[in-house]
C-alpha cells in the first residue's frame, strides 16, 4: 500500500509508492551531447562571456585563460542590475521592474567534467566563490534575496552543457522560500525549537536515510522527499545564513555535496538534476527558527498535471531505498 | 527590461523575461512525441478491449449492452497504476515528528471515446457527453465522507506526463485531506474578500475585459485568459463568467458552450505553435460537508470562483521552479494572447 507523507514544514503531502518500487537502472535518463566547440565556459573563449565579475587566476590576464573558477554576467539575463526599483500596481495585479543581479559561475575549466566529478579542493573553491559572491551582493540594498542554485542537463533547464551553477539576487523573497520560512517560524513558535534542528536529529536516530554524516554537516534522503532520490544537505550545527558560513565548515561542506552528487551521478547513470541552496532572506538577523540547507533533486520522472494541481507530490521511490542504493556506490575521497 | 509581476491570487511572483523573449511562433511543439504503440500493443481504452482494464466503475451505454462489454460511449474504469485506493480505511498516525497516512481515495479514468481518437480528434457532442460523465462522477464522490476533495485533470504528451497511448481520457483522484496548492489558492481568495467583500476571480474577469490586452476568447458563459501572471508561455485560464465556486454544479445546458471553448481554443494554440504537450487542471472548491459546524468556512461560496488552468509545457525549467516557486517565463501574457486570439481556425 502506498503512503501518503507530511512534511513538517510545509505541510505538503506526498505519496510515496511502495507497491511498485522503480529500480535505479528503471529510469529514462537523458544522455548528455557533449560538445566544447564555441562553448563559451572554455578556456580560450572568454571573450565569448560579457567581461567576467571575479576570476580566480594564479597567473594570466583578466578575461584571459587560466583561471580555475570564473564568474560572468548571464548574457540573457533574466533581470538587470542597473536602475532603481519601481513597484506599482494596475487595478489587482502588482508589478515591479526587473532589477536584480542574474551571474553564472563556472564551476571548472573542464568542460567534460560536473561538480561530482570534481576534486575536494575544485569543490572547495566553487563554494568559496558562492560564499563571495554572496557577500558582496548582499551589500545592495535593492536585494531581498539570493538564490544559489545549478541546473545539470537539458532537462533540468541548462541550456549550456558546460557545468555551471547560477546565482540571482532578487527584489523579492520567492514563494516557497517564503513559504518554508512560515512553516518554519510555525514550528518554533510551538516549540521553540528549529524544525530543522529537530529533523537532522530524527533523521540521525532513524538513521535508514543517512547518506553521509561528517562532522560539521549531514546529507540524507529526507521523509518526506518529493522527487525520488531527493537528497538535502545541512549544517549540523544552527544556521540560518548560507553567507555566514564559518571558514571551517566549508570543507565539510564541499565533501558531503560532491559526495552526494558522485553516488547519484554513480547510481543513476548520470542524471540531469538541479540543486537549489536555501538561505534565509537579506536583513535578516540570525534566525532561530530557520536553519539554510541544500536540496538536490534529480530529474527523473517528469512533473505532471496532478502535481501542479495539487502540490502534491508522486515519489516512485520510498527515500529509504534510495539511501541504501546510494550507499551501494563507493565514492573516493581524493 | 523584464518585468516582475505578481498573481494577485496566491501572491507568486513571475519574472517575465523580455531578454530571451522570442516570438510567439518560436516555440517549438517538436515536444510531442508521435504514439507510439509497441508491437503487438494493443490500446486498453478502445472499445473490445474491455478486458485489459479493471472492471469499469460506471459507462454510458447505448441501448442495452453488458457491463464491461462492447456498446459504450464514455467508460469510467479505476486507474491501472492507482496512487490512491477506496478500499482502505483511513488510518492516521505519527512517526516521530512526521506524520503519516495510508493512501486512502479514488483515482478514476474517464475514457472519453470508444474508438481510439486523441483529444483534438473528438467531435463536440462526444466531449459534451464526457464532460457530463465527469459531472456525475464528482457528484458520486461527494457522497464518500473520506474524499474532501477532487483533482480533475488531462496530461498530455510525454514532456506533460502523459502516458504513450493517445486515446482521450481524462483523470479523476479523491484526496483524503485538502491539498496545499488549493489551499493557498482559497486562503488568498478569502483574503481579498475579507478586504474587499467582492470575488477576486470577478474583479479580474472584469479589468481584463477592460483592458483588453490578455482575453483570447469571450463568449456569453466563459472567458479565456492569458493570466497577467503567467507562469509559462501560452498558459491560459478559462472561467465562468457567472460566478461560482464549485464546477461540479454547472449548469447543465451551459455544457455545450464550455466545450465550444476549450476546444476553440486548443485549436487556436496548436494553429499558432503546432500541437504542444500541456497540463490541464480543474480548480474547484472542496467538497463542504460541515456546514453550520464549527470552522466551517461561509464565504466560500462566494470567494472562490472555478476555472481551469492549461499550462503548456514548452520551456525546461520545472527543477528550478520547483524547489523556488521563481518562475520565468520568456513570453510576455500580451504577446501570446495577441497570437492566438488572432489565429484563423476553420469552424
Amino acid at each position: 500500500m502506498n503512503e501518503l507523507r507530511r512534511d513538517p514544514i510545509t505541510g505538503r503531502w506526498t505519496i510515496v509508492f511502495f507497491d511498485k518500487v522503480i529500480p535505479p537502472s528503471g529510469f529514462a535518463v537523458e544522455q548528455h551531447a557533449k560538445n566544447k566547440d564555441n562553448c563559451p565556459f572554455c578556456w580560450g573563449n572568454e571573450a565569448m562571456t560579457p567581461p567576467e565579475i571575479v576570476a580566480h587566476r594564479k597567473f594570466g590576464h583578466e578575461n584571459g585563460p587560466n583561471w580555475s573558477v570564473r564568474v560572468v554576467p548571464n548574457k540573457f539575463p533574466a533581470l538587470r542590475v542597473e536602475g532603481e526599483l519601481n513597484k506599482e500596481g494596475i487595478g489587482v495585479f502588482d508589478m515591479m521592474n526587473g532589477v536584480g543581479a542574474h551571474e553564472v559561475i563556472v564551476d571548472s575549466p573542464d568542460h567534460f567534467k560536473d561538480m561530482a566529478d570534481l576534486s575536494l579542493a575544485e569543490t572547495e573553491e566553487v563554494i568559496w566563490t558562492y560564499l563571495a559572491r554572496s557577500t558582496d551582493l548582499k551589500r545592495d540594498k535593492r536585494f531581498k534575496y539570493i538564490l544559489i542554485f545549478k541546473n545539470y542537463g537539458r532537462s533540468a533547464g541548462a541550456s549550456l552543457e558546460h557545468p555551471h551553477s547560477q546565482l540571482i539576487a532578487l527584489p523579492i523573497v520567492p514563494k516557497r522560500v517564503q513559504e518554508e520560512i512560515d512553516g518554519a517560524a510555525k514550528y518554533y513558535d510551538y516549540k521553540e525549537r528549529c524544525v530543522f534542528c529537530d529533523i537532522i536529529r530524527e533523521e540521525l536516530t532513524d538513521k535508514d536515510r543517512i547518506i553521509y554524516n561528517g562532522d560539521k554537516f549531514v546529507a540524507f534522503c529526507p521523509y518526506v522527499s518529493r522527487f525520488a532520490y531527493e537528497v538535502w544537505i545541512l549544517p549540523k550545527k544552527h544556521m540560518s545564513d548560507f553567507a555566514g558560513m564559518e571558514r571551517d565548515c566549508v570543507s565539510c561542506f564541499a565533501k558531503a555535496l560532491r559526495n552526494s552528487l558522485a553516488m547519484i551521478k554513480g547510481l543513476l547513470n548520470d542524471p540531469s538534476y538541479n540543486f537549489i541552496i536555501h538561505t534565509s532572506p537579506i536583513n535578516g538577523h540570525d534566525r532561530a527558527d530557520y536553519h539554510w540547507h541544500v536540496e538536490i533533486m534529480p530529474k527523473l520522472s517528469k512533473v505532471a498535471g496532478f502535481e501542479w494541481g495539487s502540490g502534491f507530490y508522486i515519489n516512485p521511490v520510498p527515500p529509504e531505498i534510495a539511501a541504501k542504493n546510494l550507499l551501494s556506490i563507493n565514492v573516493e575521497d581524493k | 527590461m523584464p518585468e516582475l509581476r505578481r498573481d494577485p491570487i496566491i501572491g507568486r511572483w513571475v519574472i517575465i523575461a523580455t531578454e530571451r523573449a522570442k516570438r510567439p511562433d518560436q516555440f517549438s511543439s517538436s515536444l510531442v512525441e508521435k504514439e507510439e504503440l509497441g508491437p503487438g500493443e494493443k490500446c486498453p481504452f478502445c472499445e473490445g478491449n474491455e478486458n485489459m482494464t479493471p472492471p469499469e466503475i460506471y459507462a454510458l451505454r447505448k441501448g442495452h449492452s453488458l457491463p464491461n462489454t462492447p456498446g459504450w460511449e464514455i467508460r469510467v474504469i479505476p486507474s491501472i497504476s492507482p496512487l490512491l485506493q477506496v478500499e482502505a480505511n483511513i488510518d492516521r498516525h505519527g512517526h516521530g515528528m512526521y506524520d503519516i497516512m495510508n493512501a486512502r481515495g479514488a483515482h478514476e479514468i474517464v475514457v472519453e471515446s470508444p474508438a481510439h481518437l486523441s483529444e483534438g480528434q473528438l467531435p463536440k457532442e462526444q466531449l459534451v457527453k464526457g464532460v457530463n460523465v465527469i459531472l456525475d462522477r464528482i457528484l458520486d464522490l461527494e457522497k464518500d465522507p473520506a474524499i474532501k476533495y477532487v483533482l480533475v485533470f488531462k496530461n498530455y504528451g510525454k514532456a506533460a506526463g502523459g502516458g504513450h497511448i493517445r486515446h482521450s481520457r481524462t483523470q479523476i483522484i479523491g484526496t483524503p485531506v485538502n491539498l496545499k496548492r488549493v489551499k493557498e489558492e482559497l486562503v488568498g481568495a478569502k483574503m481579498y474578500y475579507d478586504y474587499k467583500d467582492r470575488c477576486i476571480f470577478c474583479d479580474m474577469m472584469k479589468q481584463e475585459v477592460k483592458a483588453a490586452k490578455r482575453v483570447i476568447i469571450d463568449t456569453e458563459k466563459f472567458i479565456a485568459i492569458s493570466p497577467f501572471a503567467s507562469r509559462f508561455p501560452f498558459e491560459t485560464w478559462i472561467l465562468p463568467k457567472v460566478h461560482s465556486c464549485d464546477f461540479y454544479k454547472m449548469d447543465r445546458n451551459d455544457v455545450g458552450d464550455f466545450v465550444d471553448i476549450i476546444k476553440i481554443l486548443f485549436a487556436k494554440i496548436t494553429k499558432v505553435i503546432g500541437p504542444f504537450p500541456f497540463n490541464f487542471v480543474l480548480h474547484t472548491a472542496p467538497f463542504r460537508r460541515d456546514v453550520g459546524k464549527r470552522g466551517h468556512w461561509e464565504t466560500i461560496e462566494k470567494d472562490y470562483h472555478w476555472h481551469i488552468e492549461i499550462l503548456p509545457i514548452l520551456t525546461r525549467v520545472a527543477g528550478f521552479e520547483w524547489g523556488s516557486g521563481f518562475y520565468i517565463n520568456p513570453l510576455p501574457p500580451e504577446e501570446a494572447c495577441k497570437s492566438v486570439r488572432e489565429a484563423e481556425i476553420s469552424s
